[in-house]
Parts: structure tokens; C-alpha cells; sequence
């Protein structure tokens, strides 16, 4: 078993709180993503859990043991960094090996080992090469390699893709998804970028500001953001914003564009101040028979093919919008459309502490 | 698409380059961009270099109006062999028997016996005439036993009792050759000996103060550098740690290296001051030494030597500390911190990845370091002259020494040569070893 648990952990360098007191139970092999904009305290999190912070407040548990104070050698932990870290003066194989002969394991489990991770991640004709004759892809399979090679409970992954091109990254993140179903370890895993974090992930934690905002799977944080942030930070493009105010009819914009939200609890809620959240993809150039739309009049802004879809800006009354048509919705700049907005999907947040209605 | 038929490529190529002005071609233009380094290094690399080669092939002398081409007496040339005699076998037997005829050795006399023409000059000892040299006249052999009998330590050595010439060895000189040598030895020495043959000449090989200088030059870098290491990896270590005043204290680190020895080396001739020095001032303070006794730093030669090699290593190894911790800071943080979680400990960080990453660049600063040292002047000339009695002389003070004090600018320039073939060698080897590293 090993399952990590944050108890009210809290990290402050000197004044400034980076992570303010954060509570999380990562269960026992599960691929658990922490996520959030830089300086959330994703990375220092991540670090505490490997023992290369100390915790100012809290504790950290790692199947069962608290490790808070315990020397990261001795945590049952391994950990990818975003730079690699391979050693550049060891052969791949070295590099592989050099925690486990530290650890003094025999020469035949080693070289057993070594095999059988460079068999899984396609190191073999690698192995006695030095990592600067190595691509950067190949790189960041050794770094994952020598991590895999040390069977530890729990694997961290710090931003183990950003330094890779975009096609390379794609590519990755799903070999990093097998090799999650492939190994029996824990994955705790920091990224910034949203679509790592909802395609890899059993499990997302969006954090910000020392704080988890949201813990989810992929489409619960999509479906049921928590507070505009997390709506904000899941999905691209980004969800569109609109401020306004509850009246007995629904919600209110600028524009004296009325919403007939039909949300039992909105009643005897008029007059606050509320933000309305519609994603891009709930914005519909026709009715198409969807029930609960309302119509808005906008001017089309920017056009931006995709090739299977086309992003659309366009200026309503109510401010600025993105949304996702078909491939050739046959517009142009300056063109006026009736856009639908599917009301039954939409957002409600609260303007003032921007949590969800 | 320049793929046409040879003729035509020829003719149009030409024709278009032909059409080009001077002024707006590039090759002459590259040229003349690199014609003040190649000026500058033809003047004061190629020309003093191919200078001193020449100087050290003729018979130049200072303020001589006229040098002749001389061949390599500079570097090597003999006028005569001396045949040095450092231990006469007086006695070969049994130990005790050896103890009794050393024993006896202050009631032996002097004996000479005729030889032919000759005469050998013998001692009696116990009643036992053992002759030991051969000489031309009566007064030279007998000359020679009784030094042998009364100047020189007689030693037992198991069952031989051996006449011990030391550090001044009985000189029989100035033959020809070498086989004249040889020749005289096996005439003239009755007894066996340990002889060795000495070269006399001008040359700089049969110059004894050049093997002198070499030693020294050797002395002075290399086991300075060792030394610079020993020092300069754990002050690297002790700066890289985050504290306060960290800044301050490497600033204040370098201060050695960068204080003009002429400077530096004012303080220094004070701290080694036969009379005032500040040392012997502690150590006789301190009960360790009676003031009858104080060091002489630059008069005693070991002392003159090691007060050298200390203020070298005073100034080069601020150097040493500053390279290996810009090696150390420029290890990413995230490679020490997977040592740490790959199970290394702080010893083991040190020998399996940070040394392995430093070394590299530590090769660069020992390099410098090592020419540095190499070619230093001004620390020997500064501070001992060379002296006590040339016996810290260096390559470069004793070239000096010779070309423009003495005024033997041939011979100076033979020396200074010298250090070419061994610095070019040391600068090879150590440059291959970089390459291979960067493999």
C-alpha cells in the first residue's frame, strides 16, 4: 500500500505562505494530478511529499508511516524532474543503476531490472549512450526509466513534459498513461497545462494560491466546476464570463439581455450580483432544437480554423465571447449572427466570493 | 540547378568573378580583418620565439657586436671528464673481522711500494699493507692514502669497512674522453670503488645549477598544485553552502591572486626577515623555538624553497576555489536533488556526481595553474633572488640569471628554451584529456 496523505500540510519561506494548509488523500495507485497556474504551490507540494522541502506545519503520510521527517532516500519514493536531472557523465545504464547500486542491491537484480524497464520504455539500443548523444525525448524516457527502475510505492512527476515540443509531448503523455496501467505505483503528478492534467489523470487537484480549489476526475471538474477559477482553468478555449444580476425571470445582462435560468434556488435570490459561465462549445450559431436556449445578437470579431472546428469572437451587448462552431460556419469578420446560449448548461458563480450557485 | 556542362560553368563562373572589383570582394576583405592579429603575433610571438632559437645556437654575448653560429655547445658541450671517487672497499670479510679492522684505524700508518715506474700509495693496517691507488710520483700516492686514511669516514657495512667520501668526493680529473676515464680508473684504483663520471663543459646539460633549476621548476609547480587542490576543494565546498556574508567571504578569498606580488611580496620578505621575521617572533614567544635558533628562511636552501612553494600556493589557491566553485554552481540543483532521493549521501554526492562534473573545468584552472606556476618569475625573483647561492633557482629566474646578469645571452636563451618542450607537452596532455571528457 502506498497511498499518500497530506494532513493540513502548510509551507511558509519566511513571510510568504506557498502552501496554505492542504489536505489530500492520494489513494494507493492512482494517477493523482496536481494542477494550477505557477505559484499555486503545485511544485512545493510535490517537493514536501519527496522531502526535498521541509514541512513548515502538517504531516505527510506514505502508506500509513508519517515521513515527515524522514530523509527522502528513505520516503519509498522516486521522482521525474522537469529538467531530467540525468547524470551527464553516466552512461544511460549507469544512470539507470545508480540508485539501486547505492542501495546495494545485487548485480543480477540490477542488470534484471534494467532490462525489463528498457524493455517497457524502449531504452535497449540507448543504454550505453551518454544522455548529451540523446534527444530530448529520449531524455525524458531515461529520467522516467531510472525512476521506474527503483519499484518505489510512489512515483512524482514534476512538469516532466514542458520541456518537450508539442507534437513529442502528445505523444508521451499517452505512453505515461500506459505506463501508469502498466506499473503498480502511485503516481502524484504537477503540471500547469490543463489538458495534461484532464487527459492523464484518474483523479485532478486544481490548486491555487497554497490552496485545492477542486479534487475531481476530468469530467467532474469540467462538468461541476466549484468556483469560476476552476471553470476558468479547465477547458480551452476558456470559458466565457459574463457579469450580472438574479431578477424573478433568471439572470440579467448587460444589455438588458434577460436569461431565464430555471434554478429552484435562485428564488428569493434577486438582485445579487452573479457571474454567468457558458463554454464555448454551448454557444450555438442555430437553435438546433435544444431546449432552454436563449438568443443573443453578436458581431462576429475573429474567425480561427482549427480544420475540424473554428473558434469564434464575436462582440454581444453582454462583452466579448469565444465559441466553438463546426468546420466552415461560412462567417466573417463583421458578419451579425444570433448566437443561442444552451442556458441549461451554463455556470452560476457568486461575483463576490466566485463560488458556484 | 548550376548543373550545366562543365565548359560552361567554367567560363560563366569565371566571367562572374572576374567582374567583381577588388574593393567588393570578401576573401581580401577577411584578410585584411585578421592582419592585425596576424601582425601582432608575428611580432611578439613568431619573432621573439624564432629569436631566441637562433640566440641559443650562436655564441651571443652581451653589448658583443658579433654572434657566430655555435651548433648546440649551448646546450651541451663537455671539455673534460672528471672521475669521482665516492667510497673506497677497504676491508671485504667476515663482520667481525671488518669491526677489528675499523677498530685498528687509528694505529694504521702510511706506506708507498714502488710499481715499475710508478708508485702505489698503501696503508698498513694490523700489520696488513693494503695498497690502494697507483700514482706517477711517490709524493702523489702517498698523498692520496693518507687522505683516504685520515680525511675520510670509515664505515662498517656488514663485513666491509668502506672509506666514505661523502658529499665531496675525491676528484681525478680532466681527461679527454670517456674511455680515458675508465682507463685511468682501472690503472690507478687498487681497491674496488664506487666511481661516477662527471662531464666538465659550458653546456647547459653539464651545468649542475640547470638540473638544479629543473628540479626546482618541477618542485615549485607540481607540488604546489596538489597542494592548491588540497586547499581549494573544501574552501569551494565550505562557499557553495548558502550563508551570510557568503558574497564578502569570496570576494575577500581572492585578494591573493589579485594583489600584485610585487606588492605582496614586500610583506612577505618581512614575514621571512632573517631578523624581524613575524614567525620566529610566535614561535620563539611560544616556547617552541630559543631565539639562538630562529629559522633563516632565505638563507637556509630547504627553507628558501618551501617559503616559495608556501606563497605560491598563498596566491594560486584563491584561483583553484574560484574555478571549482564555478564548476560547483553551475551543477543544476535538480541533479544534486536526485542524488539525494536516488540515496546518496553528502560524501557520495561529492565523488559520484559532483567531482565527476566539476572536472572538466577544474582541468581548465589546473591548467592555468599549472602555467602559471610553470613560468613564474617574480615570486623566486622577489623573494630569493634565486638564492641562498642559486639553490632555488627556477628555469626562469636562472635563464635570467644567466642571459642578462652574466650577460651569456646564448646561453640564457638555451635555458629558457627548455621550458618549451616541457610545458608544450604538459599543455598537450592535459588538453587531450579535456576531449576526452567532453566526448
Amino acid at each position: 500500500m502506498a497511498d499518500v496523505v497530506l494532513d493540513k500540510v502548510v509551507k511558509r519561506f519566511g513571510e510568504t505562505e506557498v502552501v496554505a494548509g492542504i489536505e489530500l488523500t492520494v489513494r494507493d495507485r492512482e494517477f493523482c494530478i496536481l494542477v494550477g497556474p505557477s505559484g499555486c504551490g503545485k511544485t512545493t507540494t510535490l517537493r514536501m511529499i519527496a522531502g526535498l522541502e521541509q514541512v513548515t506545519a502538517g504531516d505527510i503520510r506514505i502508506g500509513g508511516q508519517s515521513v515527515t521527517h524522514t530523509a527522502p532516500r528513505d520516503r519509498d519514493i522516486a521522482m521525474v524532474f522537469q529538467s531530467y536531472a540525468l547524470y551527464p557523465h553516466m552512461t544511460v545504464r549507469k544512470n539507470l543503476s545508480f540508485a539501486l547500486e547505492l542501495r546495494g542491491l545485487p548485480k543480477k537484480e540490477i542488470q534484471r531490472r534494467i532490462d525489463e524497464v528498457a524493455g517497457i520504455i524502449g531504452l535497449t539500443p540507448l543504454l550505453d549512450r551518454k544522455p548529451r548523444q540523446l534527444s530530448g525525448g529520449q531524455r525524458q524516457r531515461v529520467a522516467v526509466g531510472a525512476a521506474l527502475c527503483r519499484r518505489s510505492g510512489v512515483l512524482l512527476f514534476d512538469e516532466p513534459l514542458s520541456n518537450l515540443d508539442a507534437k513529442l509531448r502528445v505523444h508521451m503523455r499517452t505512453e505515461l498513461k500506459r505506463l501508469h496501467q502498466q506499473v503498480e505505483s502511485t503516481m502524484v503528478y504537477v503540471t500547469h497545462d490543463q489538458i495534461e492534467a484532464m487527459t492523464m489523470g484518474d483523479r485532478i487537484v486544481i490548486m491555487n494560491l497554497g490552496r485545492i480549489i477542486q479534487v475531481g476526475t476530468a469530467m467532474e471538474v469540467y462538468d461541476k466546476p466549484a468556483t469560476r477559477f476552476v471553470a476558468g482553468f479547465i477547458g480551452t478555449p476558456p470559458m466565457n464570463f459574463f457579469d450580472g444580476s438574479v431578477t424573478p425571470q433568471g439572470v440579467m445582462l448587460p444589455g438588458d439581455l434577460s436569461m431565464p435560468l430555471q434554478r429552484p434556488h435562485l428564488a428569493g435570490m434577486s438582485g445579487r450580483k452573479v457571474v454567468l459561465g457558458v463554454r464555448p462549445e454551448h454557444i450555438y450559431l442555430r437553435q438546433n432544437g435544444t431546449k432552454n436556449t436563449s438568443r443573443v445578437p453578436a458581431t462576429i470579431d475573429v474567425v480561427e480554423p482549427l480544420g475540424h472546428r473554428t473558434i469564434l469572437t464575436a462582440r454581444s451587448p453582454a462583452g466579448l465571447l469565444q465559441l466553438e462552431a463546426e468546420a466552415m460556419p461560412g462567417l466573417k469578420p463583421g458578419d451579425q449572427v444570433d448566437l443561442w446560449f444552451d442556458l441549461g448548461r451554463a455556470h452560476l458563480f457568486d461575483q463576490a466570493d466566485e463560488c458556484v450557485i | 540547378m548550376r548543373h550545366l556542362s562543365p565548359a560552361a560553368e567554367g567560363s560563366s563562373g569565371l566571367a562572374r568573378r572576374m567582374r567583381i572589383p577588388f574593393t567588393q570582394r570578401e576573401a581580401p576583405f577577411g584578410y585584411m580583418l585578421v592582419l592585425p592579429a596576424v601582425l601582432y603575433l608575428t611580432a611578439f610571438i613568431a619573432y621573439p620565439f624564432a629569436m631566441s632559437i637562433w640566440l641559443s645556437l650562436s655564441d651571443a654575448q652581451a653589448g658583443a657586436q658579433k654572434w657566430k653560429f655555435v651548433g648546440i655547445s649551448n646546450y651541451s658541450k663537455v671539455d673534460s671528464y672528471d672521475l669521482l671517487v665516492n667510497d673506497f672497499v677497504l676491508f671485504d670479510g667476515k663482520p667481525e673481522e671488518a669491526k677489528a679492522f675499523a677498530a685498528a684505524k687509528h694505529q694504521a700508518t702510511l706506506a708507498t711500494l714502488p710499481d715499475g715506474q710508478r708508485f702505489k700509495g698503501a696503508i698498513v693496517v694490523n700489520g696488513q699493507t693494503i695498497p690502494l691507488v697507483s700514482a706517477d710520483n711517490e709524493g702523489d700516492a702517498s698523498y692520496i692514502a693518507n687522505t683516504i686514511l685520515n680525511d675520510l669516514d670509515w664505515q662498517v657495512r656488514g663485513g666491509k669497512v668502506v672509506a666514505h667520501a661523502g658529499d665531496s668526493p675525491l676528484a681525478f680529473g680532466n681527461f679527454d674522453s670517456a674511455g680515458a676515464a675508465k682507463k685511468a680508473e682501472k690503472q690507478n684504483l687498487l681497491v674496488k670503488a664506487d666511481t661516477q663520471l662527471k662531464a666538465n663543459g659550458t653546456g647547459v646539460a653539464q651545468d649542475p645549477n640547470f638540473g638544479l633549476a629543473v628540479r626546482n621548476t618541477l618542485k615549485y609547480t607540481f607540488g604546489t598544485e596538489l597542494v592548491k587542490l588540497f586547499f581549494g576543494i573544501p574552501c569551494a565546498l565550505l562557499l557553495y553552502r548558502k550563508f551570510r556574508g557568503r558574497q564578502l567571504l569570496r570576494g575577500l578569498l581572492v585578494i591573493p591572486w589579485v594583489i600584485p606580488i610585487a606588492i605582496s611580496g614586500q610583506a612577505w620578505l618581512w614575514i621571512l626577515d632573517s631578523t624581524y621575521s613575524v614567525i620566529n617572533w610566535m614561535l620563539v614567544h611560544a616556547g617552541i623555538l630559543s631565539p639562538q635558533n630562529i629559522l633563516n628562511f632565505r638563507g637556509n636552501p630547504d627553507l628558501a624553497m618551501l617559503s616559495l612553494v608556501v606563497i605560491n600556493v598563498w596566491r594560486g589557491f584563491p584561483f583553484t576555489t574560484v574555478v571549482i566553485l564555478a564548476g560547483l554552481t553551475s551543477i543544476p540543483d535538480e541533479i544534486i536533488e536526485r542524488a539525494r532521493l536516488d540515496g546518496a549521501n553528502a560524501l557520495q554526492r561529492f565523488v559520484h556526481v559532483m567531482a565527476p562534473m566539476v572536472r572538466p573545468i577544474l582541468m581548465v584552472s589546473l591548467l592555468f595553474s599549472v602555467v602559471f606556476s610553470f613560468t613564474d618569475f617574480n615570486t623566486i625573483w622577489i623573494i630569493t633572488r634565486g638564492g641562498p647561492y642559486d639553490q632555488t633557482q627556477v628555469l626562469s629566474t636562472y635563464a635570467y640569471q644567466v642571459g642578462v646578469n652574466a650577460g651569456y645571452l646564448g646561453k640564457g636563451a638555451a635555458i629558457s628554451l627548455f621550458l618549451f618542450p616541457i610545458m608544450a607537452a604538459t599543455v598537450f596532455g592535459m588538453l587531450q584529456f579535456l576531449r576526452k571528457e567532453n566526448m
